[in-house]
């Protein structure tokens, strides 16, 4: 089973856009990371940028409207993500208990949809695009 | 430049209702555009934040919570990961994708390890770059 591991850090939405990094917690979450991939779980992660360097895009005028970040009205937002693949939720969660995070980072863990999980009709509508793994997009990797 | 596009959830998201097949089609034709085009690298649905869990961090110790979260309007429902070569061709994209009304997305830049300046020393960058080529292989 694939989840994702999104981490949220408190205040981030309200975050500048140049962001000072510590040395230790980079080379410490580092360390989370090489212990991920030694057990070969980890598929692949990545972090974002702040959101007041971001965008968001509306539909539900029918028309695409673009806002440009900070979001004012975002109480959470998400700083970036692992991708794992595991055999359970509770080793997910096992995972993410480890995780070197500080008091005002949270991870939350969700399991990625795959083809099977949805009936024939769903799979028939999506089976012109090919997916590596029978998830919903198609990886380049 | 390299953007993460995050789906945000609503109130049919968050109830598991799924999405027609003409959107599913339409969606699928969004995304091999995408990928003619070169700029797709990956995307994926999430299951609601009911079957989901949290772990919040503090004093060394981390405290497990299950779903559902709130508010909605927060949470995230699925991504592409896309690489254009600026902010303003990541949302020229996005408008075209096929959703409808109610639907939000939120566009975020990637972080690149020239990001992080000094707080990433040579060594610590030679580690990340090879243990991003070990999990592409697998």
């Amino acid at each position: 089973m694939r989840f994702m591991m999104l981490m949220i850090p408190q205040g981030y939405e309200s975050a500048p856009a140049k962001l000072d990094l510590d040395p230790e917690r980079v080379a410490a979450m580092m360390r989370y990371n090489q212990a991920l991939k030694d057990a070969g779980v980890l598929i692949t992660l990545e972090g974002l940028h702040p959101p007041a360097t971001g965008a968001r895009v509306r539909f539900d005028s029918g028309l695409p409207v673009v806002t440009d970040g900070p979001f004012t009205e975002a109480k959470e937002v998400i700083g970036g993500f692992w991708m794992i693949d595991v055999a359970s939720r509770a080793e997910a969660i096992a995972w993410a208990k480890k995780c070197p995070a500080s008091a005002n980072e949270m991870i939350e863990i969700r399991q990625v949809q795959e083809m099977g999980d949805f009936s024939e009709e769903v799979q028939q509508a999506a089976a012109t695009f090919e997916h590596p793994q029978g998830g919903w997009g198609k990886a380049l990797r | 430049m390299k953007f993460m596009v995050i789906v945000k959830a609503n109130k049919d998201t968050e109830a598991g209702v799924m999405p027609s097949t003409e959107l599913l089609a339409a969606m699928g034709k969004f995304n091999e555009e995408m990928v003619k085009a070169g700029v797709m690298q990956a995307g994926e649905g999430l299951h609601p934040t009911n079957k989901g869990a949290r772990v919040k961090y503090a004093g060394g110790q981390s405290t497990v919570s299950h779903g559902p979260f709130s508010p909605t309007g927060d949470l995230v429902c699925g991504f592409w990961l896309i690489e254009t070569k600026s902010l303003d061709e990541a949302i020229g994209w996005m408008k075209r994708a096929p959703f409808d009304g109610g639907s939000e997305i939120e566009i975020r830049q990637v972080f690149a390890a020239e990001d992080f300046g000094e707080a990433l020393t040579p060594e610590l960058r030679e580690r990340e770059e090879r243990l991003r080529a070990q999990a592409a292989k697998k």
